[in-house]
């Protein structure tokens, strides 16, 4: 890239490998200390293409030694403010690696980096040479840094000293990014690592909704669609807020018709009974309405026992999975419960009636104070009856629904209270209304109507005619 | 590119001690090595005299357990990918990976599809990479490796072995990953025995590659739960290995 420097920058080298083997030296890693860190400043704070260093340098190394490794990058300009510290830290990764024989691994306090026999012969000897190609990376490639500094450590002592106050800093940072919610973002993320076996899933991952297998949050979205925009992760533009309570995005409407191939038009990312989210198979949690209390138990993966409504998370998986829509059923990864937004459509947390105890425990620091101990596990409720004496005894606020809805109850769900199996009866034939064109509604004015999916379709017609019917 | 080396076979053939006496060739090279002990079941890292602690499984658990945990804005790949480092046993002239336990009841969608990734880099800086792979070819089908050059599987001289390397090579078929050729090495082979597995494959249209004979030295350091890495070049069946490698290129 430039003649200025003693080894060769380029992209090609991102992955290279420093065996121990190759090694001259190992910096920071598992087996000693170091940190990286950025921190934006006041441009007359920030000397531009300043390097320090703190201990000693390359040359002073013997061949095969480990030393403590720490980098500070002090950037200043305009447009830089705070927020933008973890985005450049990263790249500092990235840069690195583009150094011929320089290897760098992990993050912030994590960092490791090996330097190699091969590099330090063509005549990388000095550390001062890295971390002026890095500033000028940076400045090349980050135009909104004006002016960056650097100041390498490399004494255990000053390292030690320094610590600390780091860490304080990635928490800082950490607690800031925890603290975001849908509203704040103007992208959402999908997955489509389930369609192989879920071909309709819709999997829309949002900072106040973990994907349902609880392995991908909104930040490893970003990161992922951020890498390869074509990948399994992928950005979703949020569009319109449709319903902000529920969590319905015109974005997401559309994505959710595109990844469905049609099959689901509408998703609302915060509901449970209505238009929910899809559910893949991976998910931890499956939930479940019980309409005998019109409230909602949930069930994880590790429970092997049976839920109130007689089944077993086996069966409730097997009759949501594959990339269904049921209202009814939803399929969740555990952080969910942790969210501010959890099933807040349907009334959240008093909504709740039931889960394994283990489960419960899992999570009991996110359930709100006042319902706590008004959700009954396995110990105390194994069947609808029981669930209804301690809801009762218990004063759970699911008893307000109850009285207000309790004429109209009677009539709906009597048939159903019998078997639990009949609980499937009502999602079951939504699912088909779903999948079949229903029969067009000619009654009243012009709303409702035809919904044709068109799969692998090859049509050909030589003349329509369309008719209003009398 | 590193030319991928799958060693499988049903258990108890040797197919362990014939992946170790391959990587022991090939570190006399000037290749750089990847041996990856795929089984759960083997023991190559003792059969190579390297100790281990952690495997693939570990760290992929450690994913699953601590995810909710780790810091927002570092990136999960970044963390898979400094543990796997951290777990990757660098000996000379090798750096040997255990695959380790099997996945839990959760999803593992994610954290194989970044292991993928991480993979695929970290093989570009290798020239071979051998791996000693349980019959089923689990990591295969999970596509965590992807191709493979030569696939070879080691088989005694029972018929139920040779049988074993006739389904492998029908399960190859129903995978979807790509095997250029499939050979098998006969192990523990005596006179008694030599032509009747010869005829065996034969019949079953397996290409035989090799043929080790039984080793007394083998069979010692077995018994006394020593390496087989530094098996003496007058061995029989370090010997037998020579050829074998001859033909295979390498």
């Amino acid at each position: 890239m430039a003649d200025e420097y003693p080894f060769e920058i380029s992209p090609m080298f991102e992955g290279e490998r420093v065996r121990k083997d190759g090694m001259y030296a190992e910096l920071a890693g598992p087996k000693s200390k170091g940190f990286e860190l950025v921190r934006s400043a006041e441009m007359d704070d920030v000397e531009d293409g300043k390097f320090t260093l703190i201990g000693p340098d390359l040359s002073d190394m013997e061949q095969g030694s480990r030393h403590p490794f720490a980098m500070i990058y002090k950037i200043a300009g305009e447009l830089v403010e705070p927020d933008l510290e973890s985005i450049v830290e990263r790249r500092n990764h990235e840069f690195q690696n583009y150094i011929q024989g320089f290897m760098h691994l992990n993050q912030r306090d994590d960092i490791w980096l090996r330097v190699s026999k091969d590099a330090v012969e063509k005549g990388m000897t000095s550390f001062e040479s890295v971390a002026k190609a890095i500033m000028m990376l940076f400045k090349n490639e980050l135009p909104f840094i004006e002016a960056v500094e650097a100041i390498y450590i490399t004494d255990m002592a000053e390292i030690e000293k320094e610590i600390e106050s780091v860490r304080e800093v990635y928490k800082a940072r950490d607690d800031r990014t925890r603290d975001l919610h849908d509203e704040d973002v103007d992208t959402f993320y999908g997955c489509t690592l389930c369609q192989s076996f879920a071909p309709t899933n819709v999997c829309v991952i949002t900072p106040d909704r973990i994907a349902l297998c609880g392995a991908i949050n909104w930040f490893d979205g970003r990161a992922a669609a951020k890498v390869d925009p074509e990948g399994p992760q992928f950005a979703i533009p949020k569009g319109e807020t449709i319903d902000a309570e529920s969590g319905e995005y015109t974005g997401v409407n559309e994505a959710a018709k595109k990844l469905s191939s049609g099959e689901f038009d509408r998703i609302k990312l915060h509901s449970f009974l209505e238009y929910p989210h899809t559910s893949c198979g991976c998910f931890e949690v499956v939930g479940f309405y019980i309409p005998e209390v019109d409230g909602i138990g949930w069930v994880d993966r590790d429970f092997a026992g049976t839920a109130p409504n007689g089944l077993q998370f086996s069966t409730m998986a097997g009759q949501t999975g594959g990339g269904k829509q049921i209202s009814g059923f939803l399929g969740i990864g555990i952080n969910y419960f942790r969210s501010p937004k959890f099933i807040q459509a349907d009334g959240g947390w008093e909504r709740v009636v039931w889960m394994p105890k283990m489960l419960k425990d899992k999570v009991f620091d996110s359930i709100p104070e006042d319902i706590r101990d008004k959700i009954p596990t396995e110990e105390e409720a194994i069947d609808i009856d029981r669930l209804k004496t301690f809801l009762r005894e218990k004063n759970h606020p699911i008893l307000e629904r109850w009285v207000e809805e309790e004429p109209e109850e009677e009539e709906e769900e009597e048939p159903e209270v019998s078997t639990p199996q009949a609980g499937f009866a009502a999602p079951q034939m939504m699912q088909a209304a779903n999948f079949m064109p229903s029969m067009p509604m000619m009654s009243g004015g012009g709303s409702g109507g035809v919904k044709i999916v068109l799969k692998n379709a090859k049509v050909s017609i030589d003349k329509v005619i369309i008719k209003k019917q009398d | 590119m590193a030319k991928i080396i799958a060693v499988t076979g049903k258990g108890g053939t040797g197919k362990t001690a014939t992946t170790s006496l391959l990587i022991r060739h090939l570190t006399k090279g000037d290749k750089v090595v990847l041996a990856i002990d795929a089984d759960p079941d083997t023991n190559l890292p003792e059969t190579l005299g390297c100790e281990t602690n952690k495997s693939i499984g570990d760290i992929k658990e450690f994913m699953h357990e601590e995810r909710d945990k780790l810091p927002p804005d570092v990136s999960k790949e970044s963390i898979l990918e400094g543990k796997l480092y951290e777990i990757l046993e660098e000996m000379p002239g090798y750096d040997l990976l255990v695959m380790g336990r099997p996945e839990g009841s959760g999803c593992y969608c994610y954290v194989n599809n970044l292991l993928r990734g991480i993979m695929n880099k970290l093989v570009t800086n290798y020239d071979v990479l051998i791996i000693d792979a349980e019959a089923g070819l689990e990591h295969f089908s999970r596509k965590i490796f992807t191709n493979v050059d030569e696939l070879i599987v080691v088989t005694d001289g029972s018929r139920r072995g040779l049988r074993t390397a006739e389904r492998i090579r029908e399960l190859v078929g129903e995978m979807k990953t790509d095997v250029s050729n499939i050979y098998v090495i006969a192990n523990k082979v005596t006179d008694a025995n030599r032509e009747r597995i010869a005829s065996t494959a034969n019949e079953l249209g397996l290409e035989l590659i090799g043929m080790i004979p039984v080793d007394e030295m083998i069979i010692e350091r077995d018994l006394a739960g020593e390496p087989l890495f530094d098996l003496p070049d007058d061995s029989a069946a370090v010997q037998e290995i020579e050829k074998i490698a001859q033909k295979l290129g390498l």
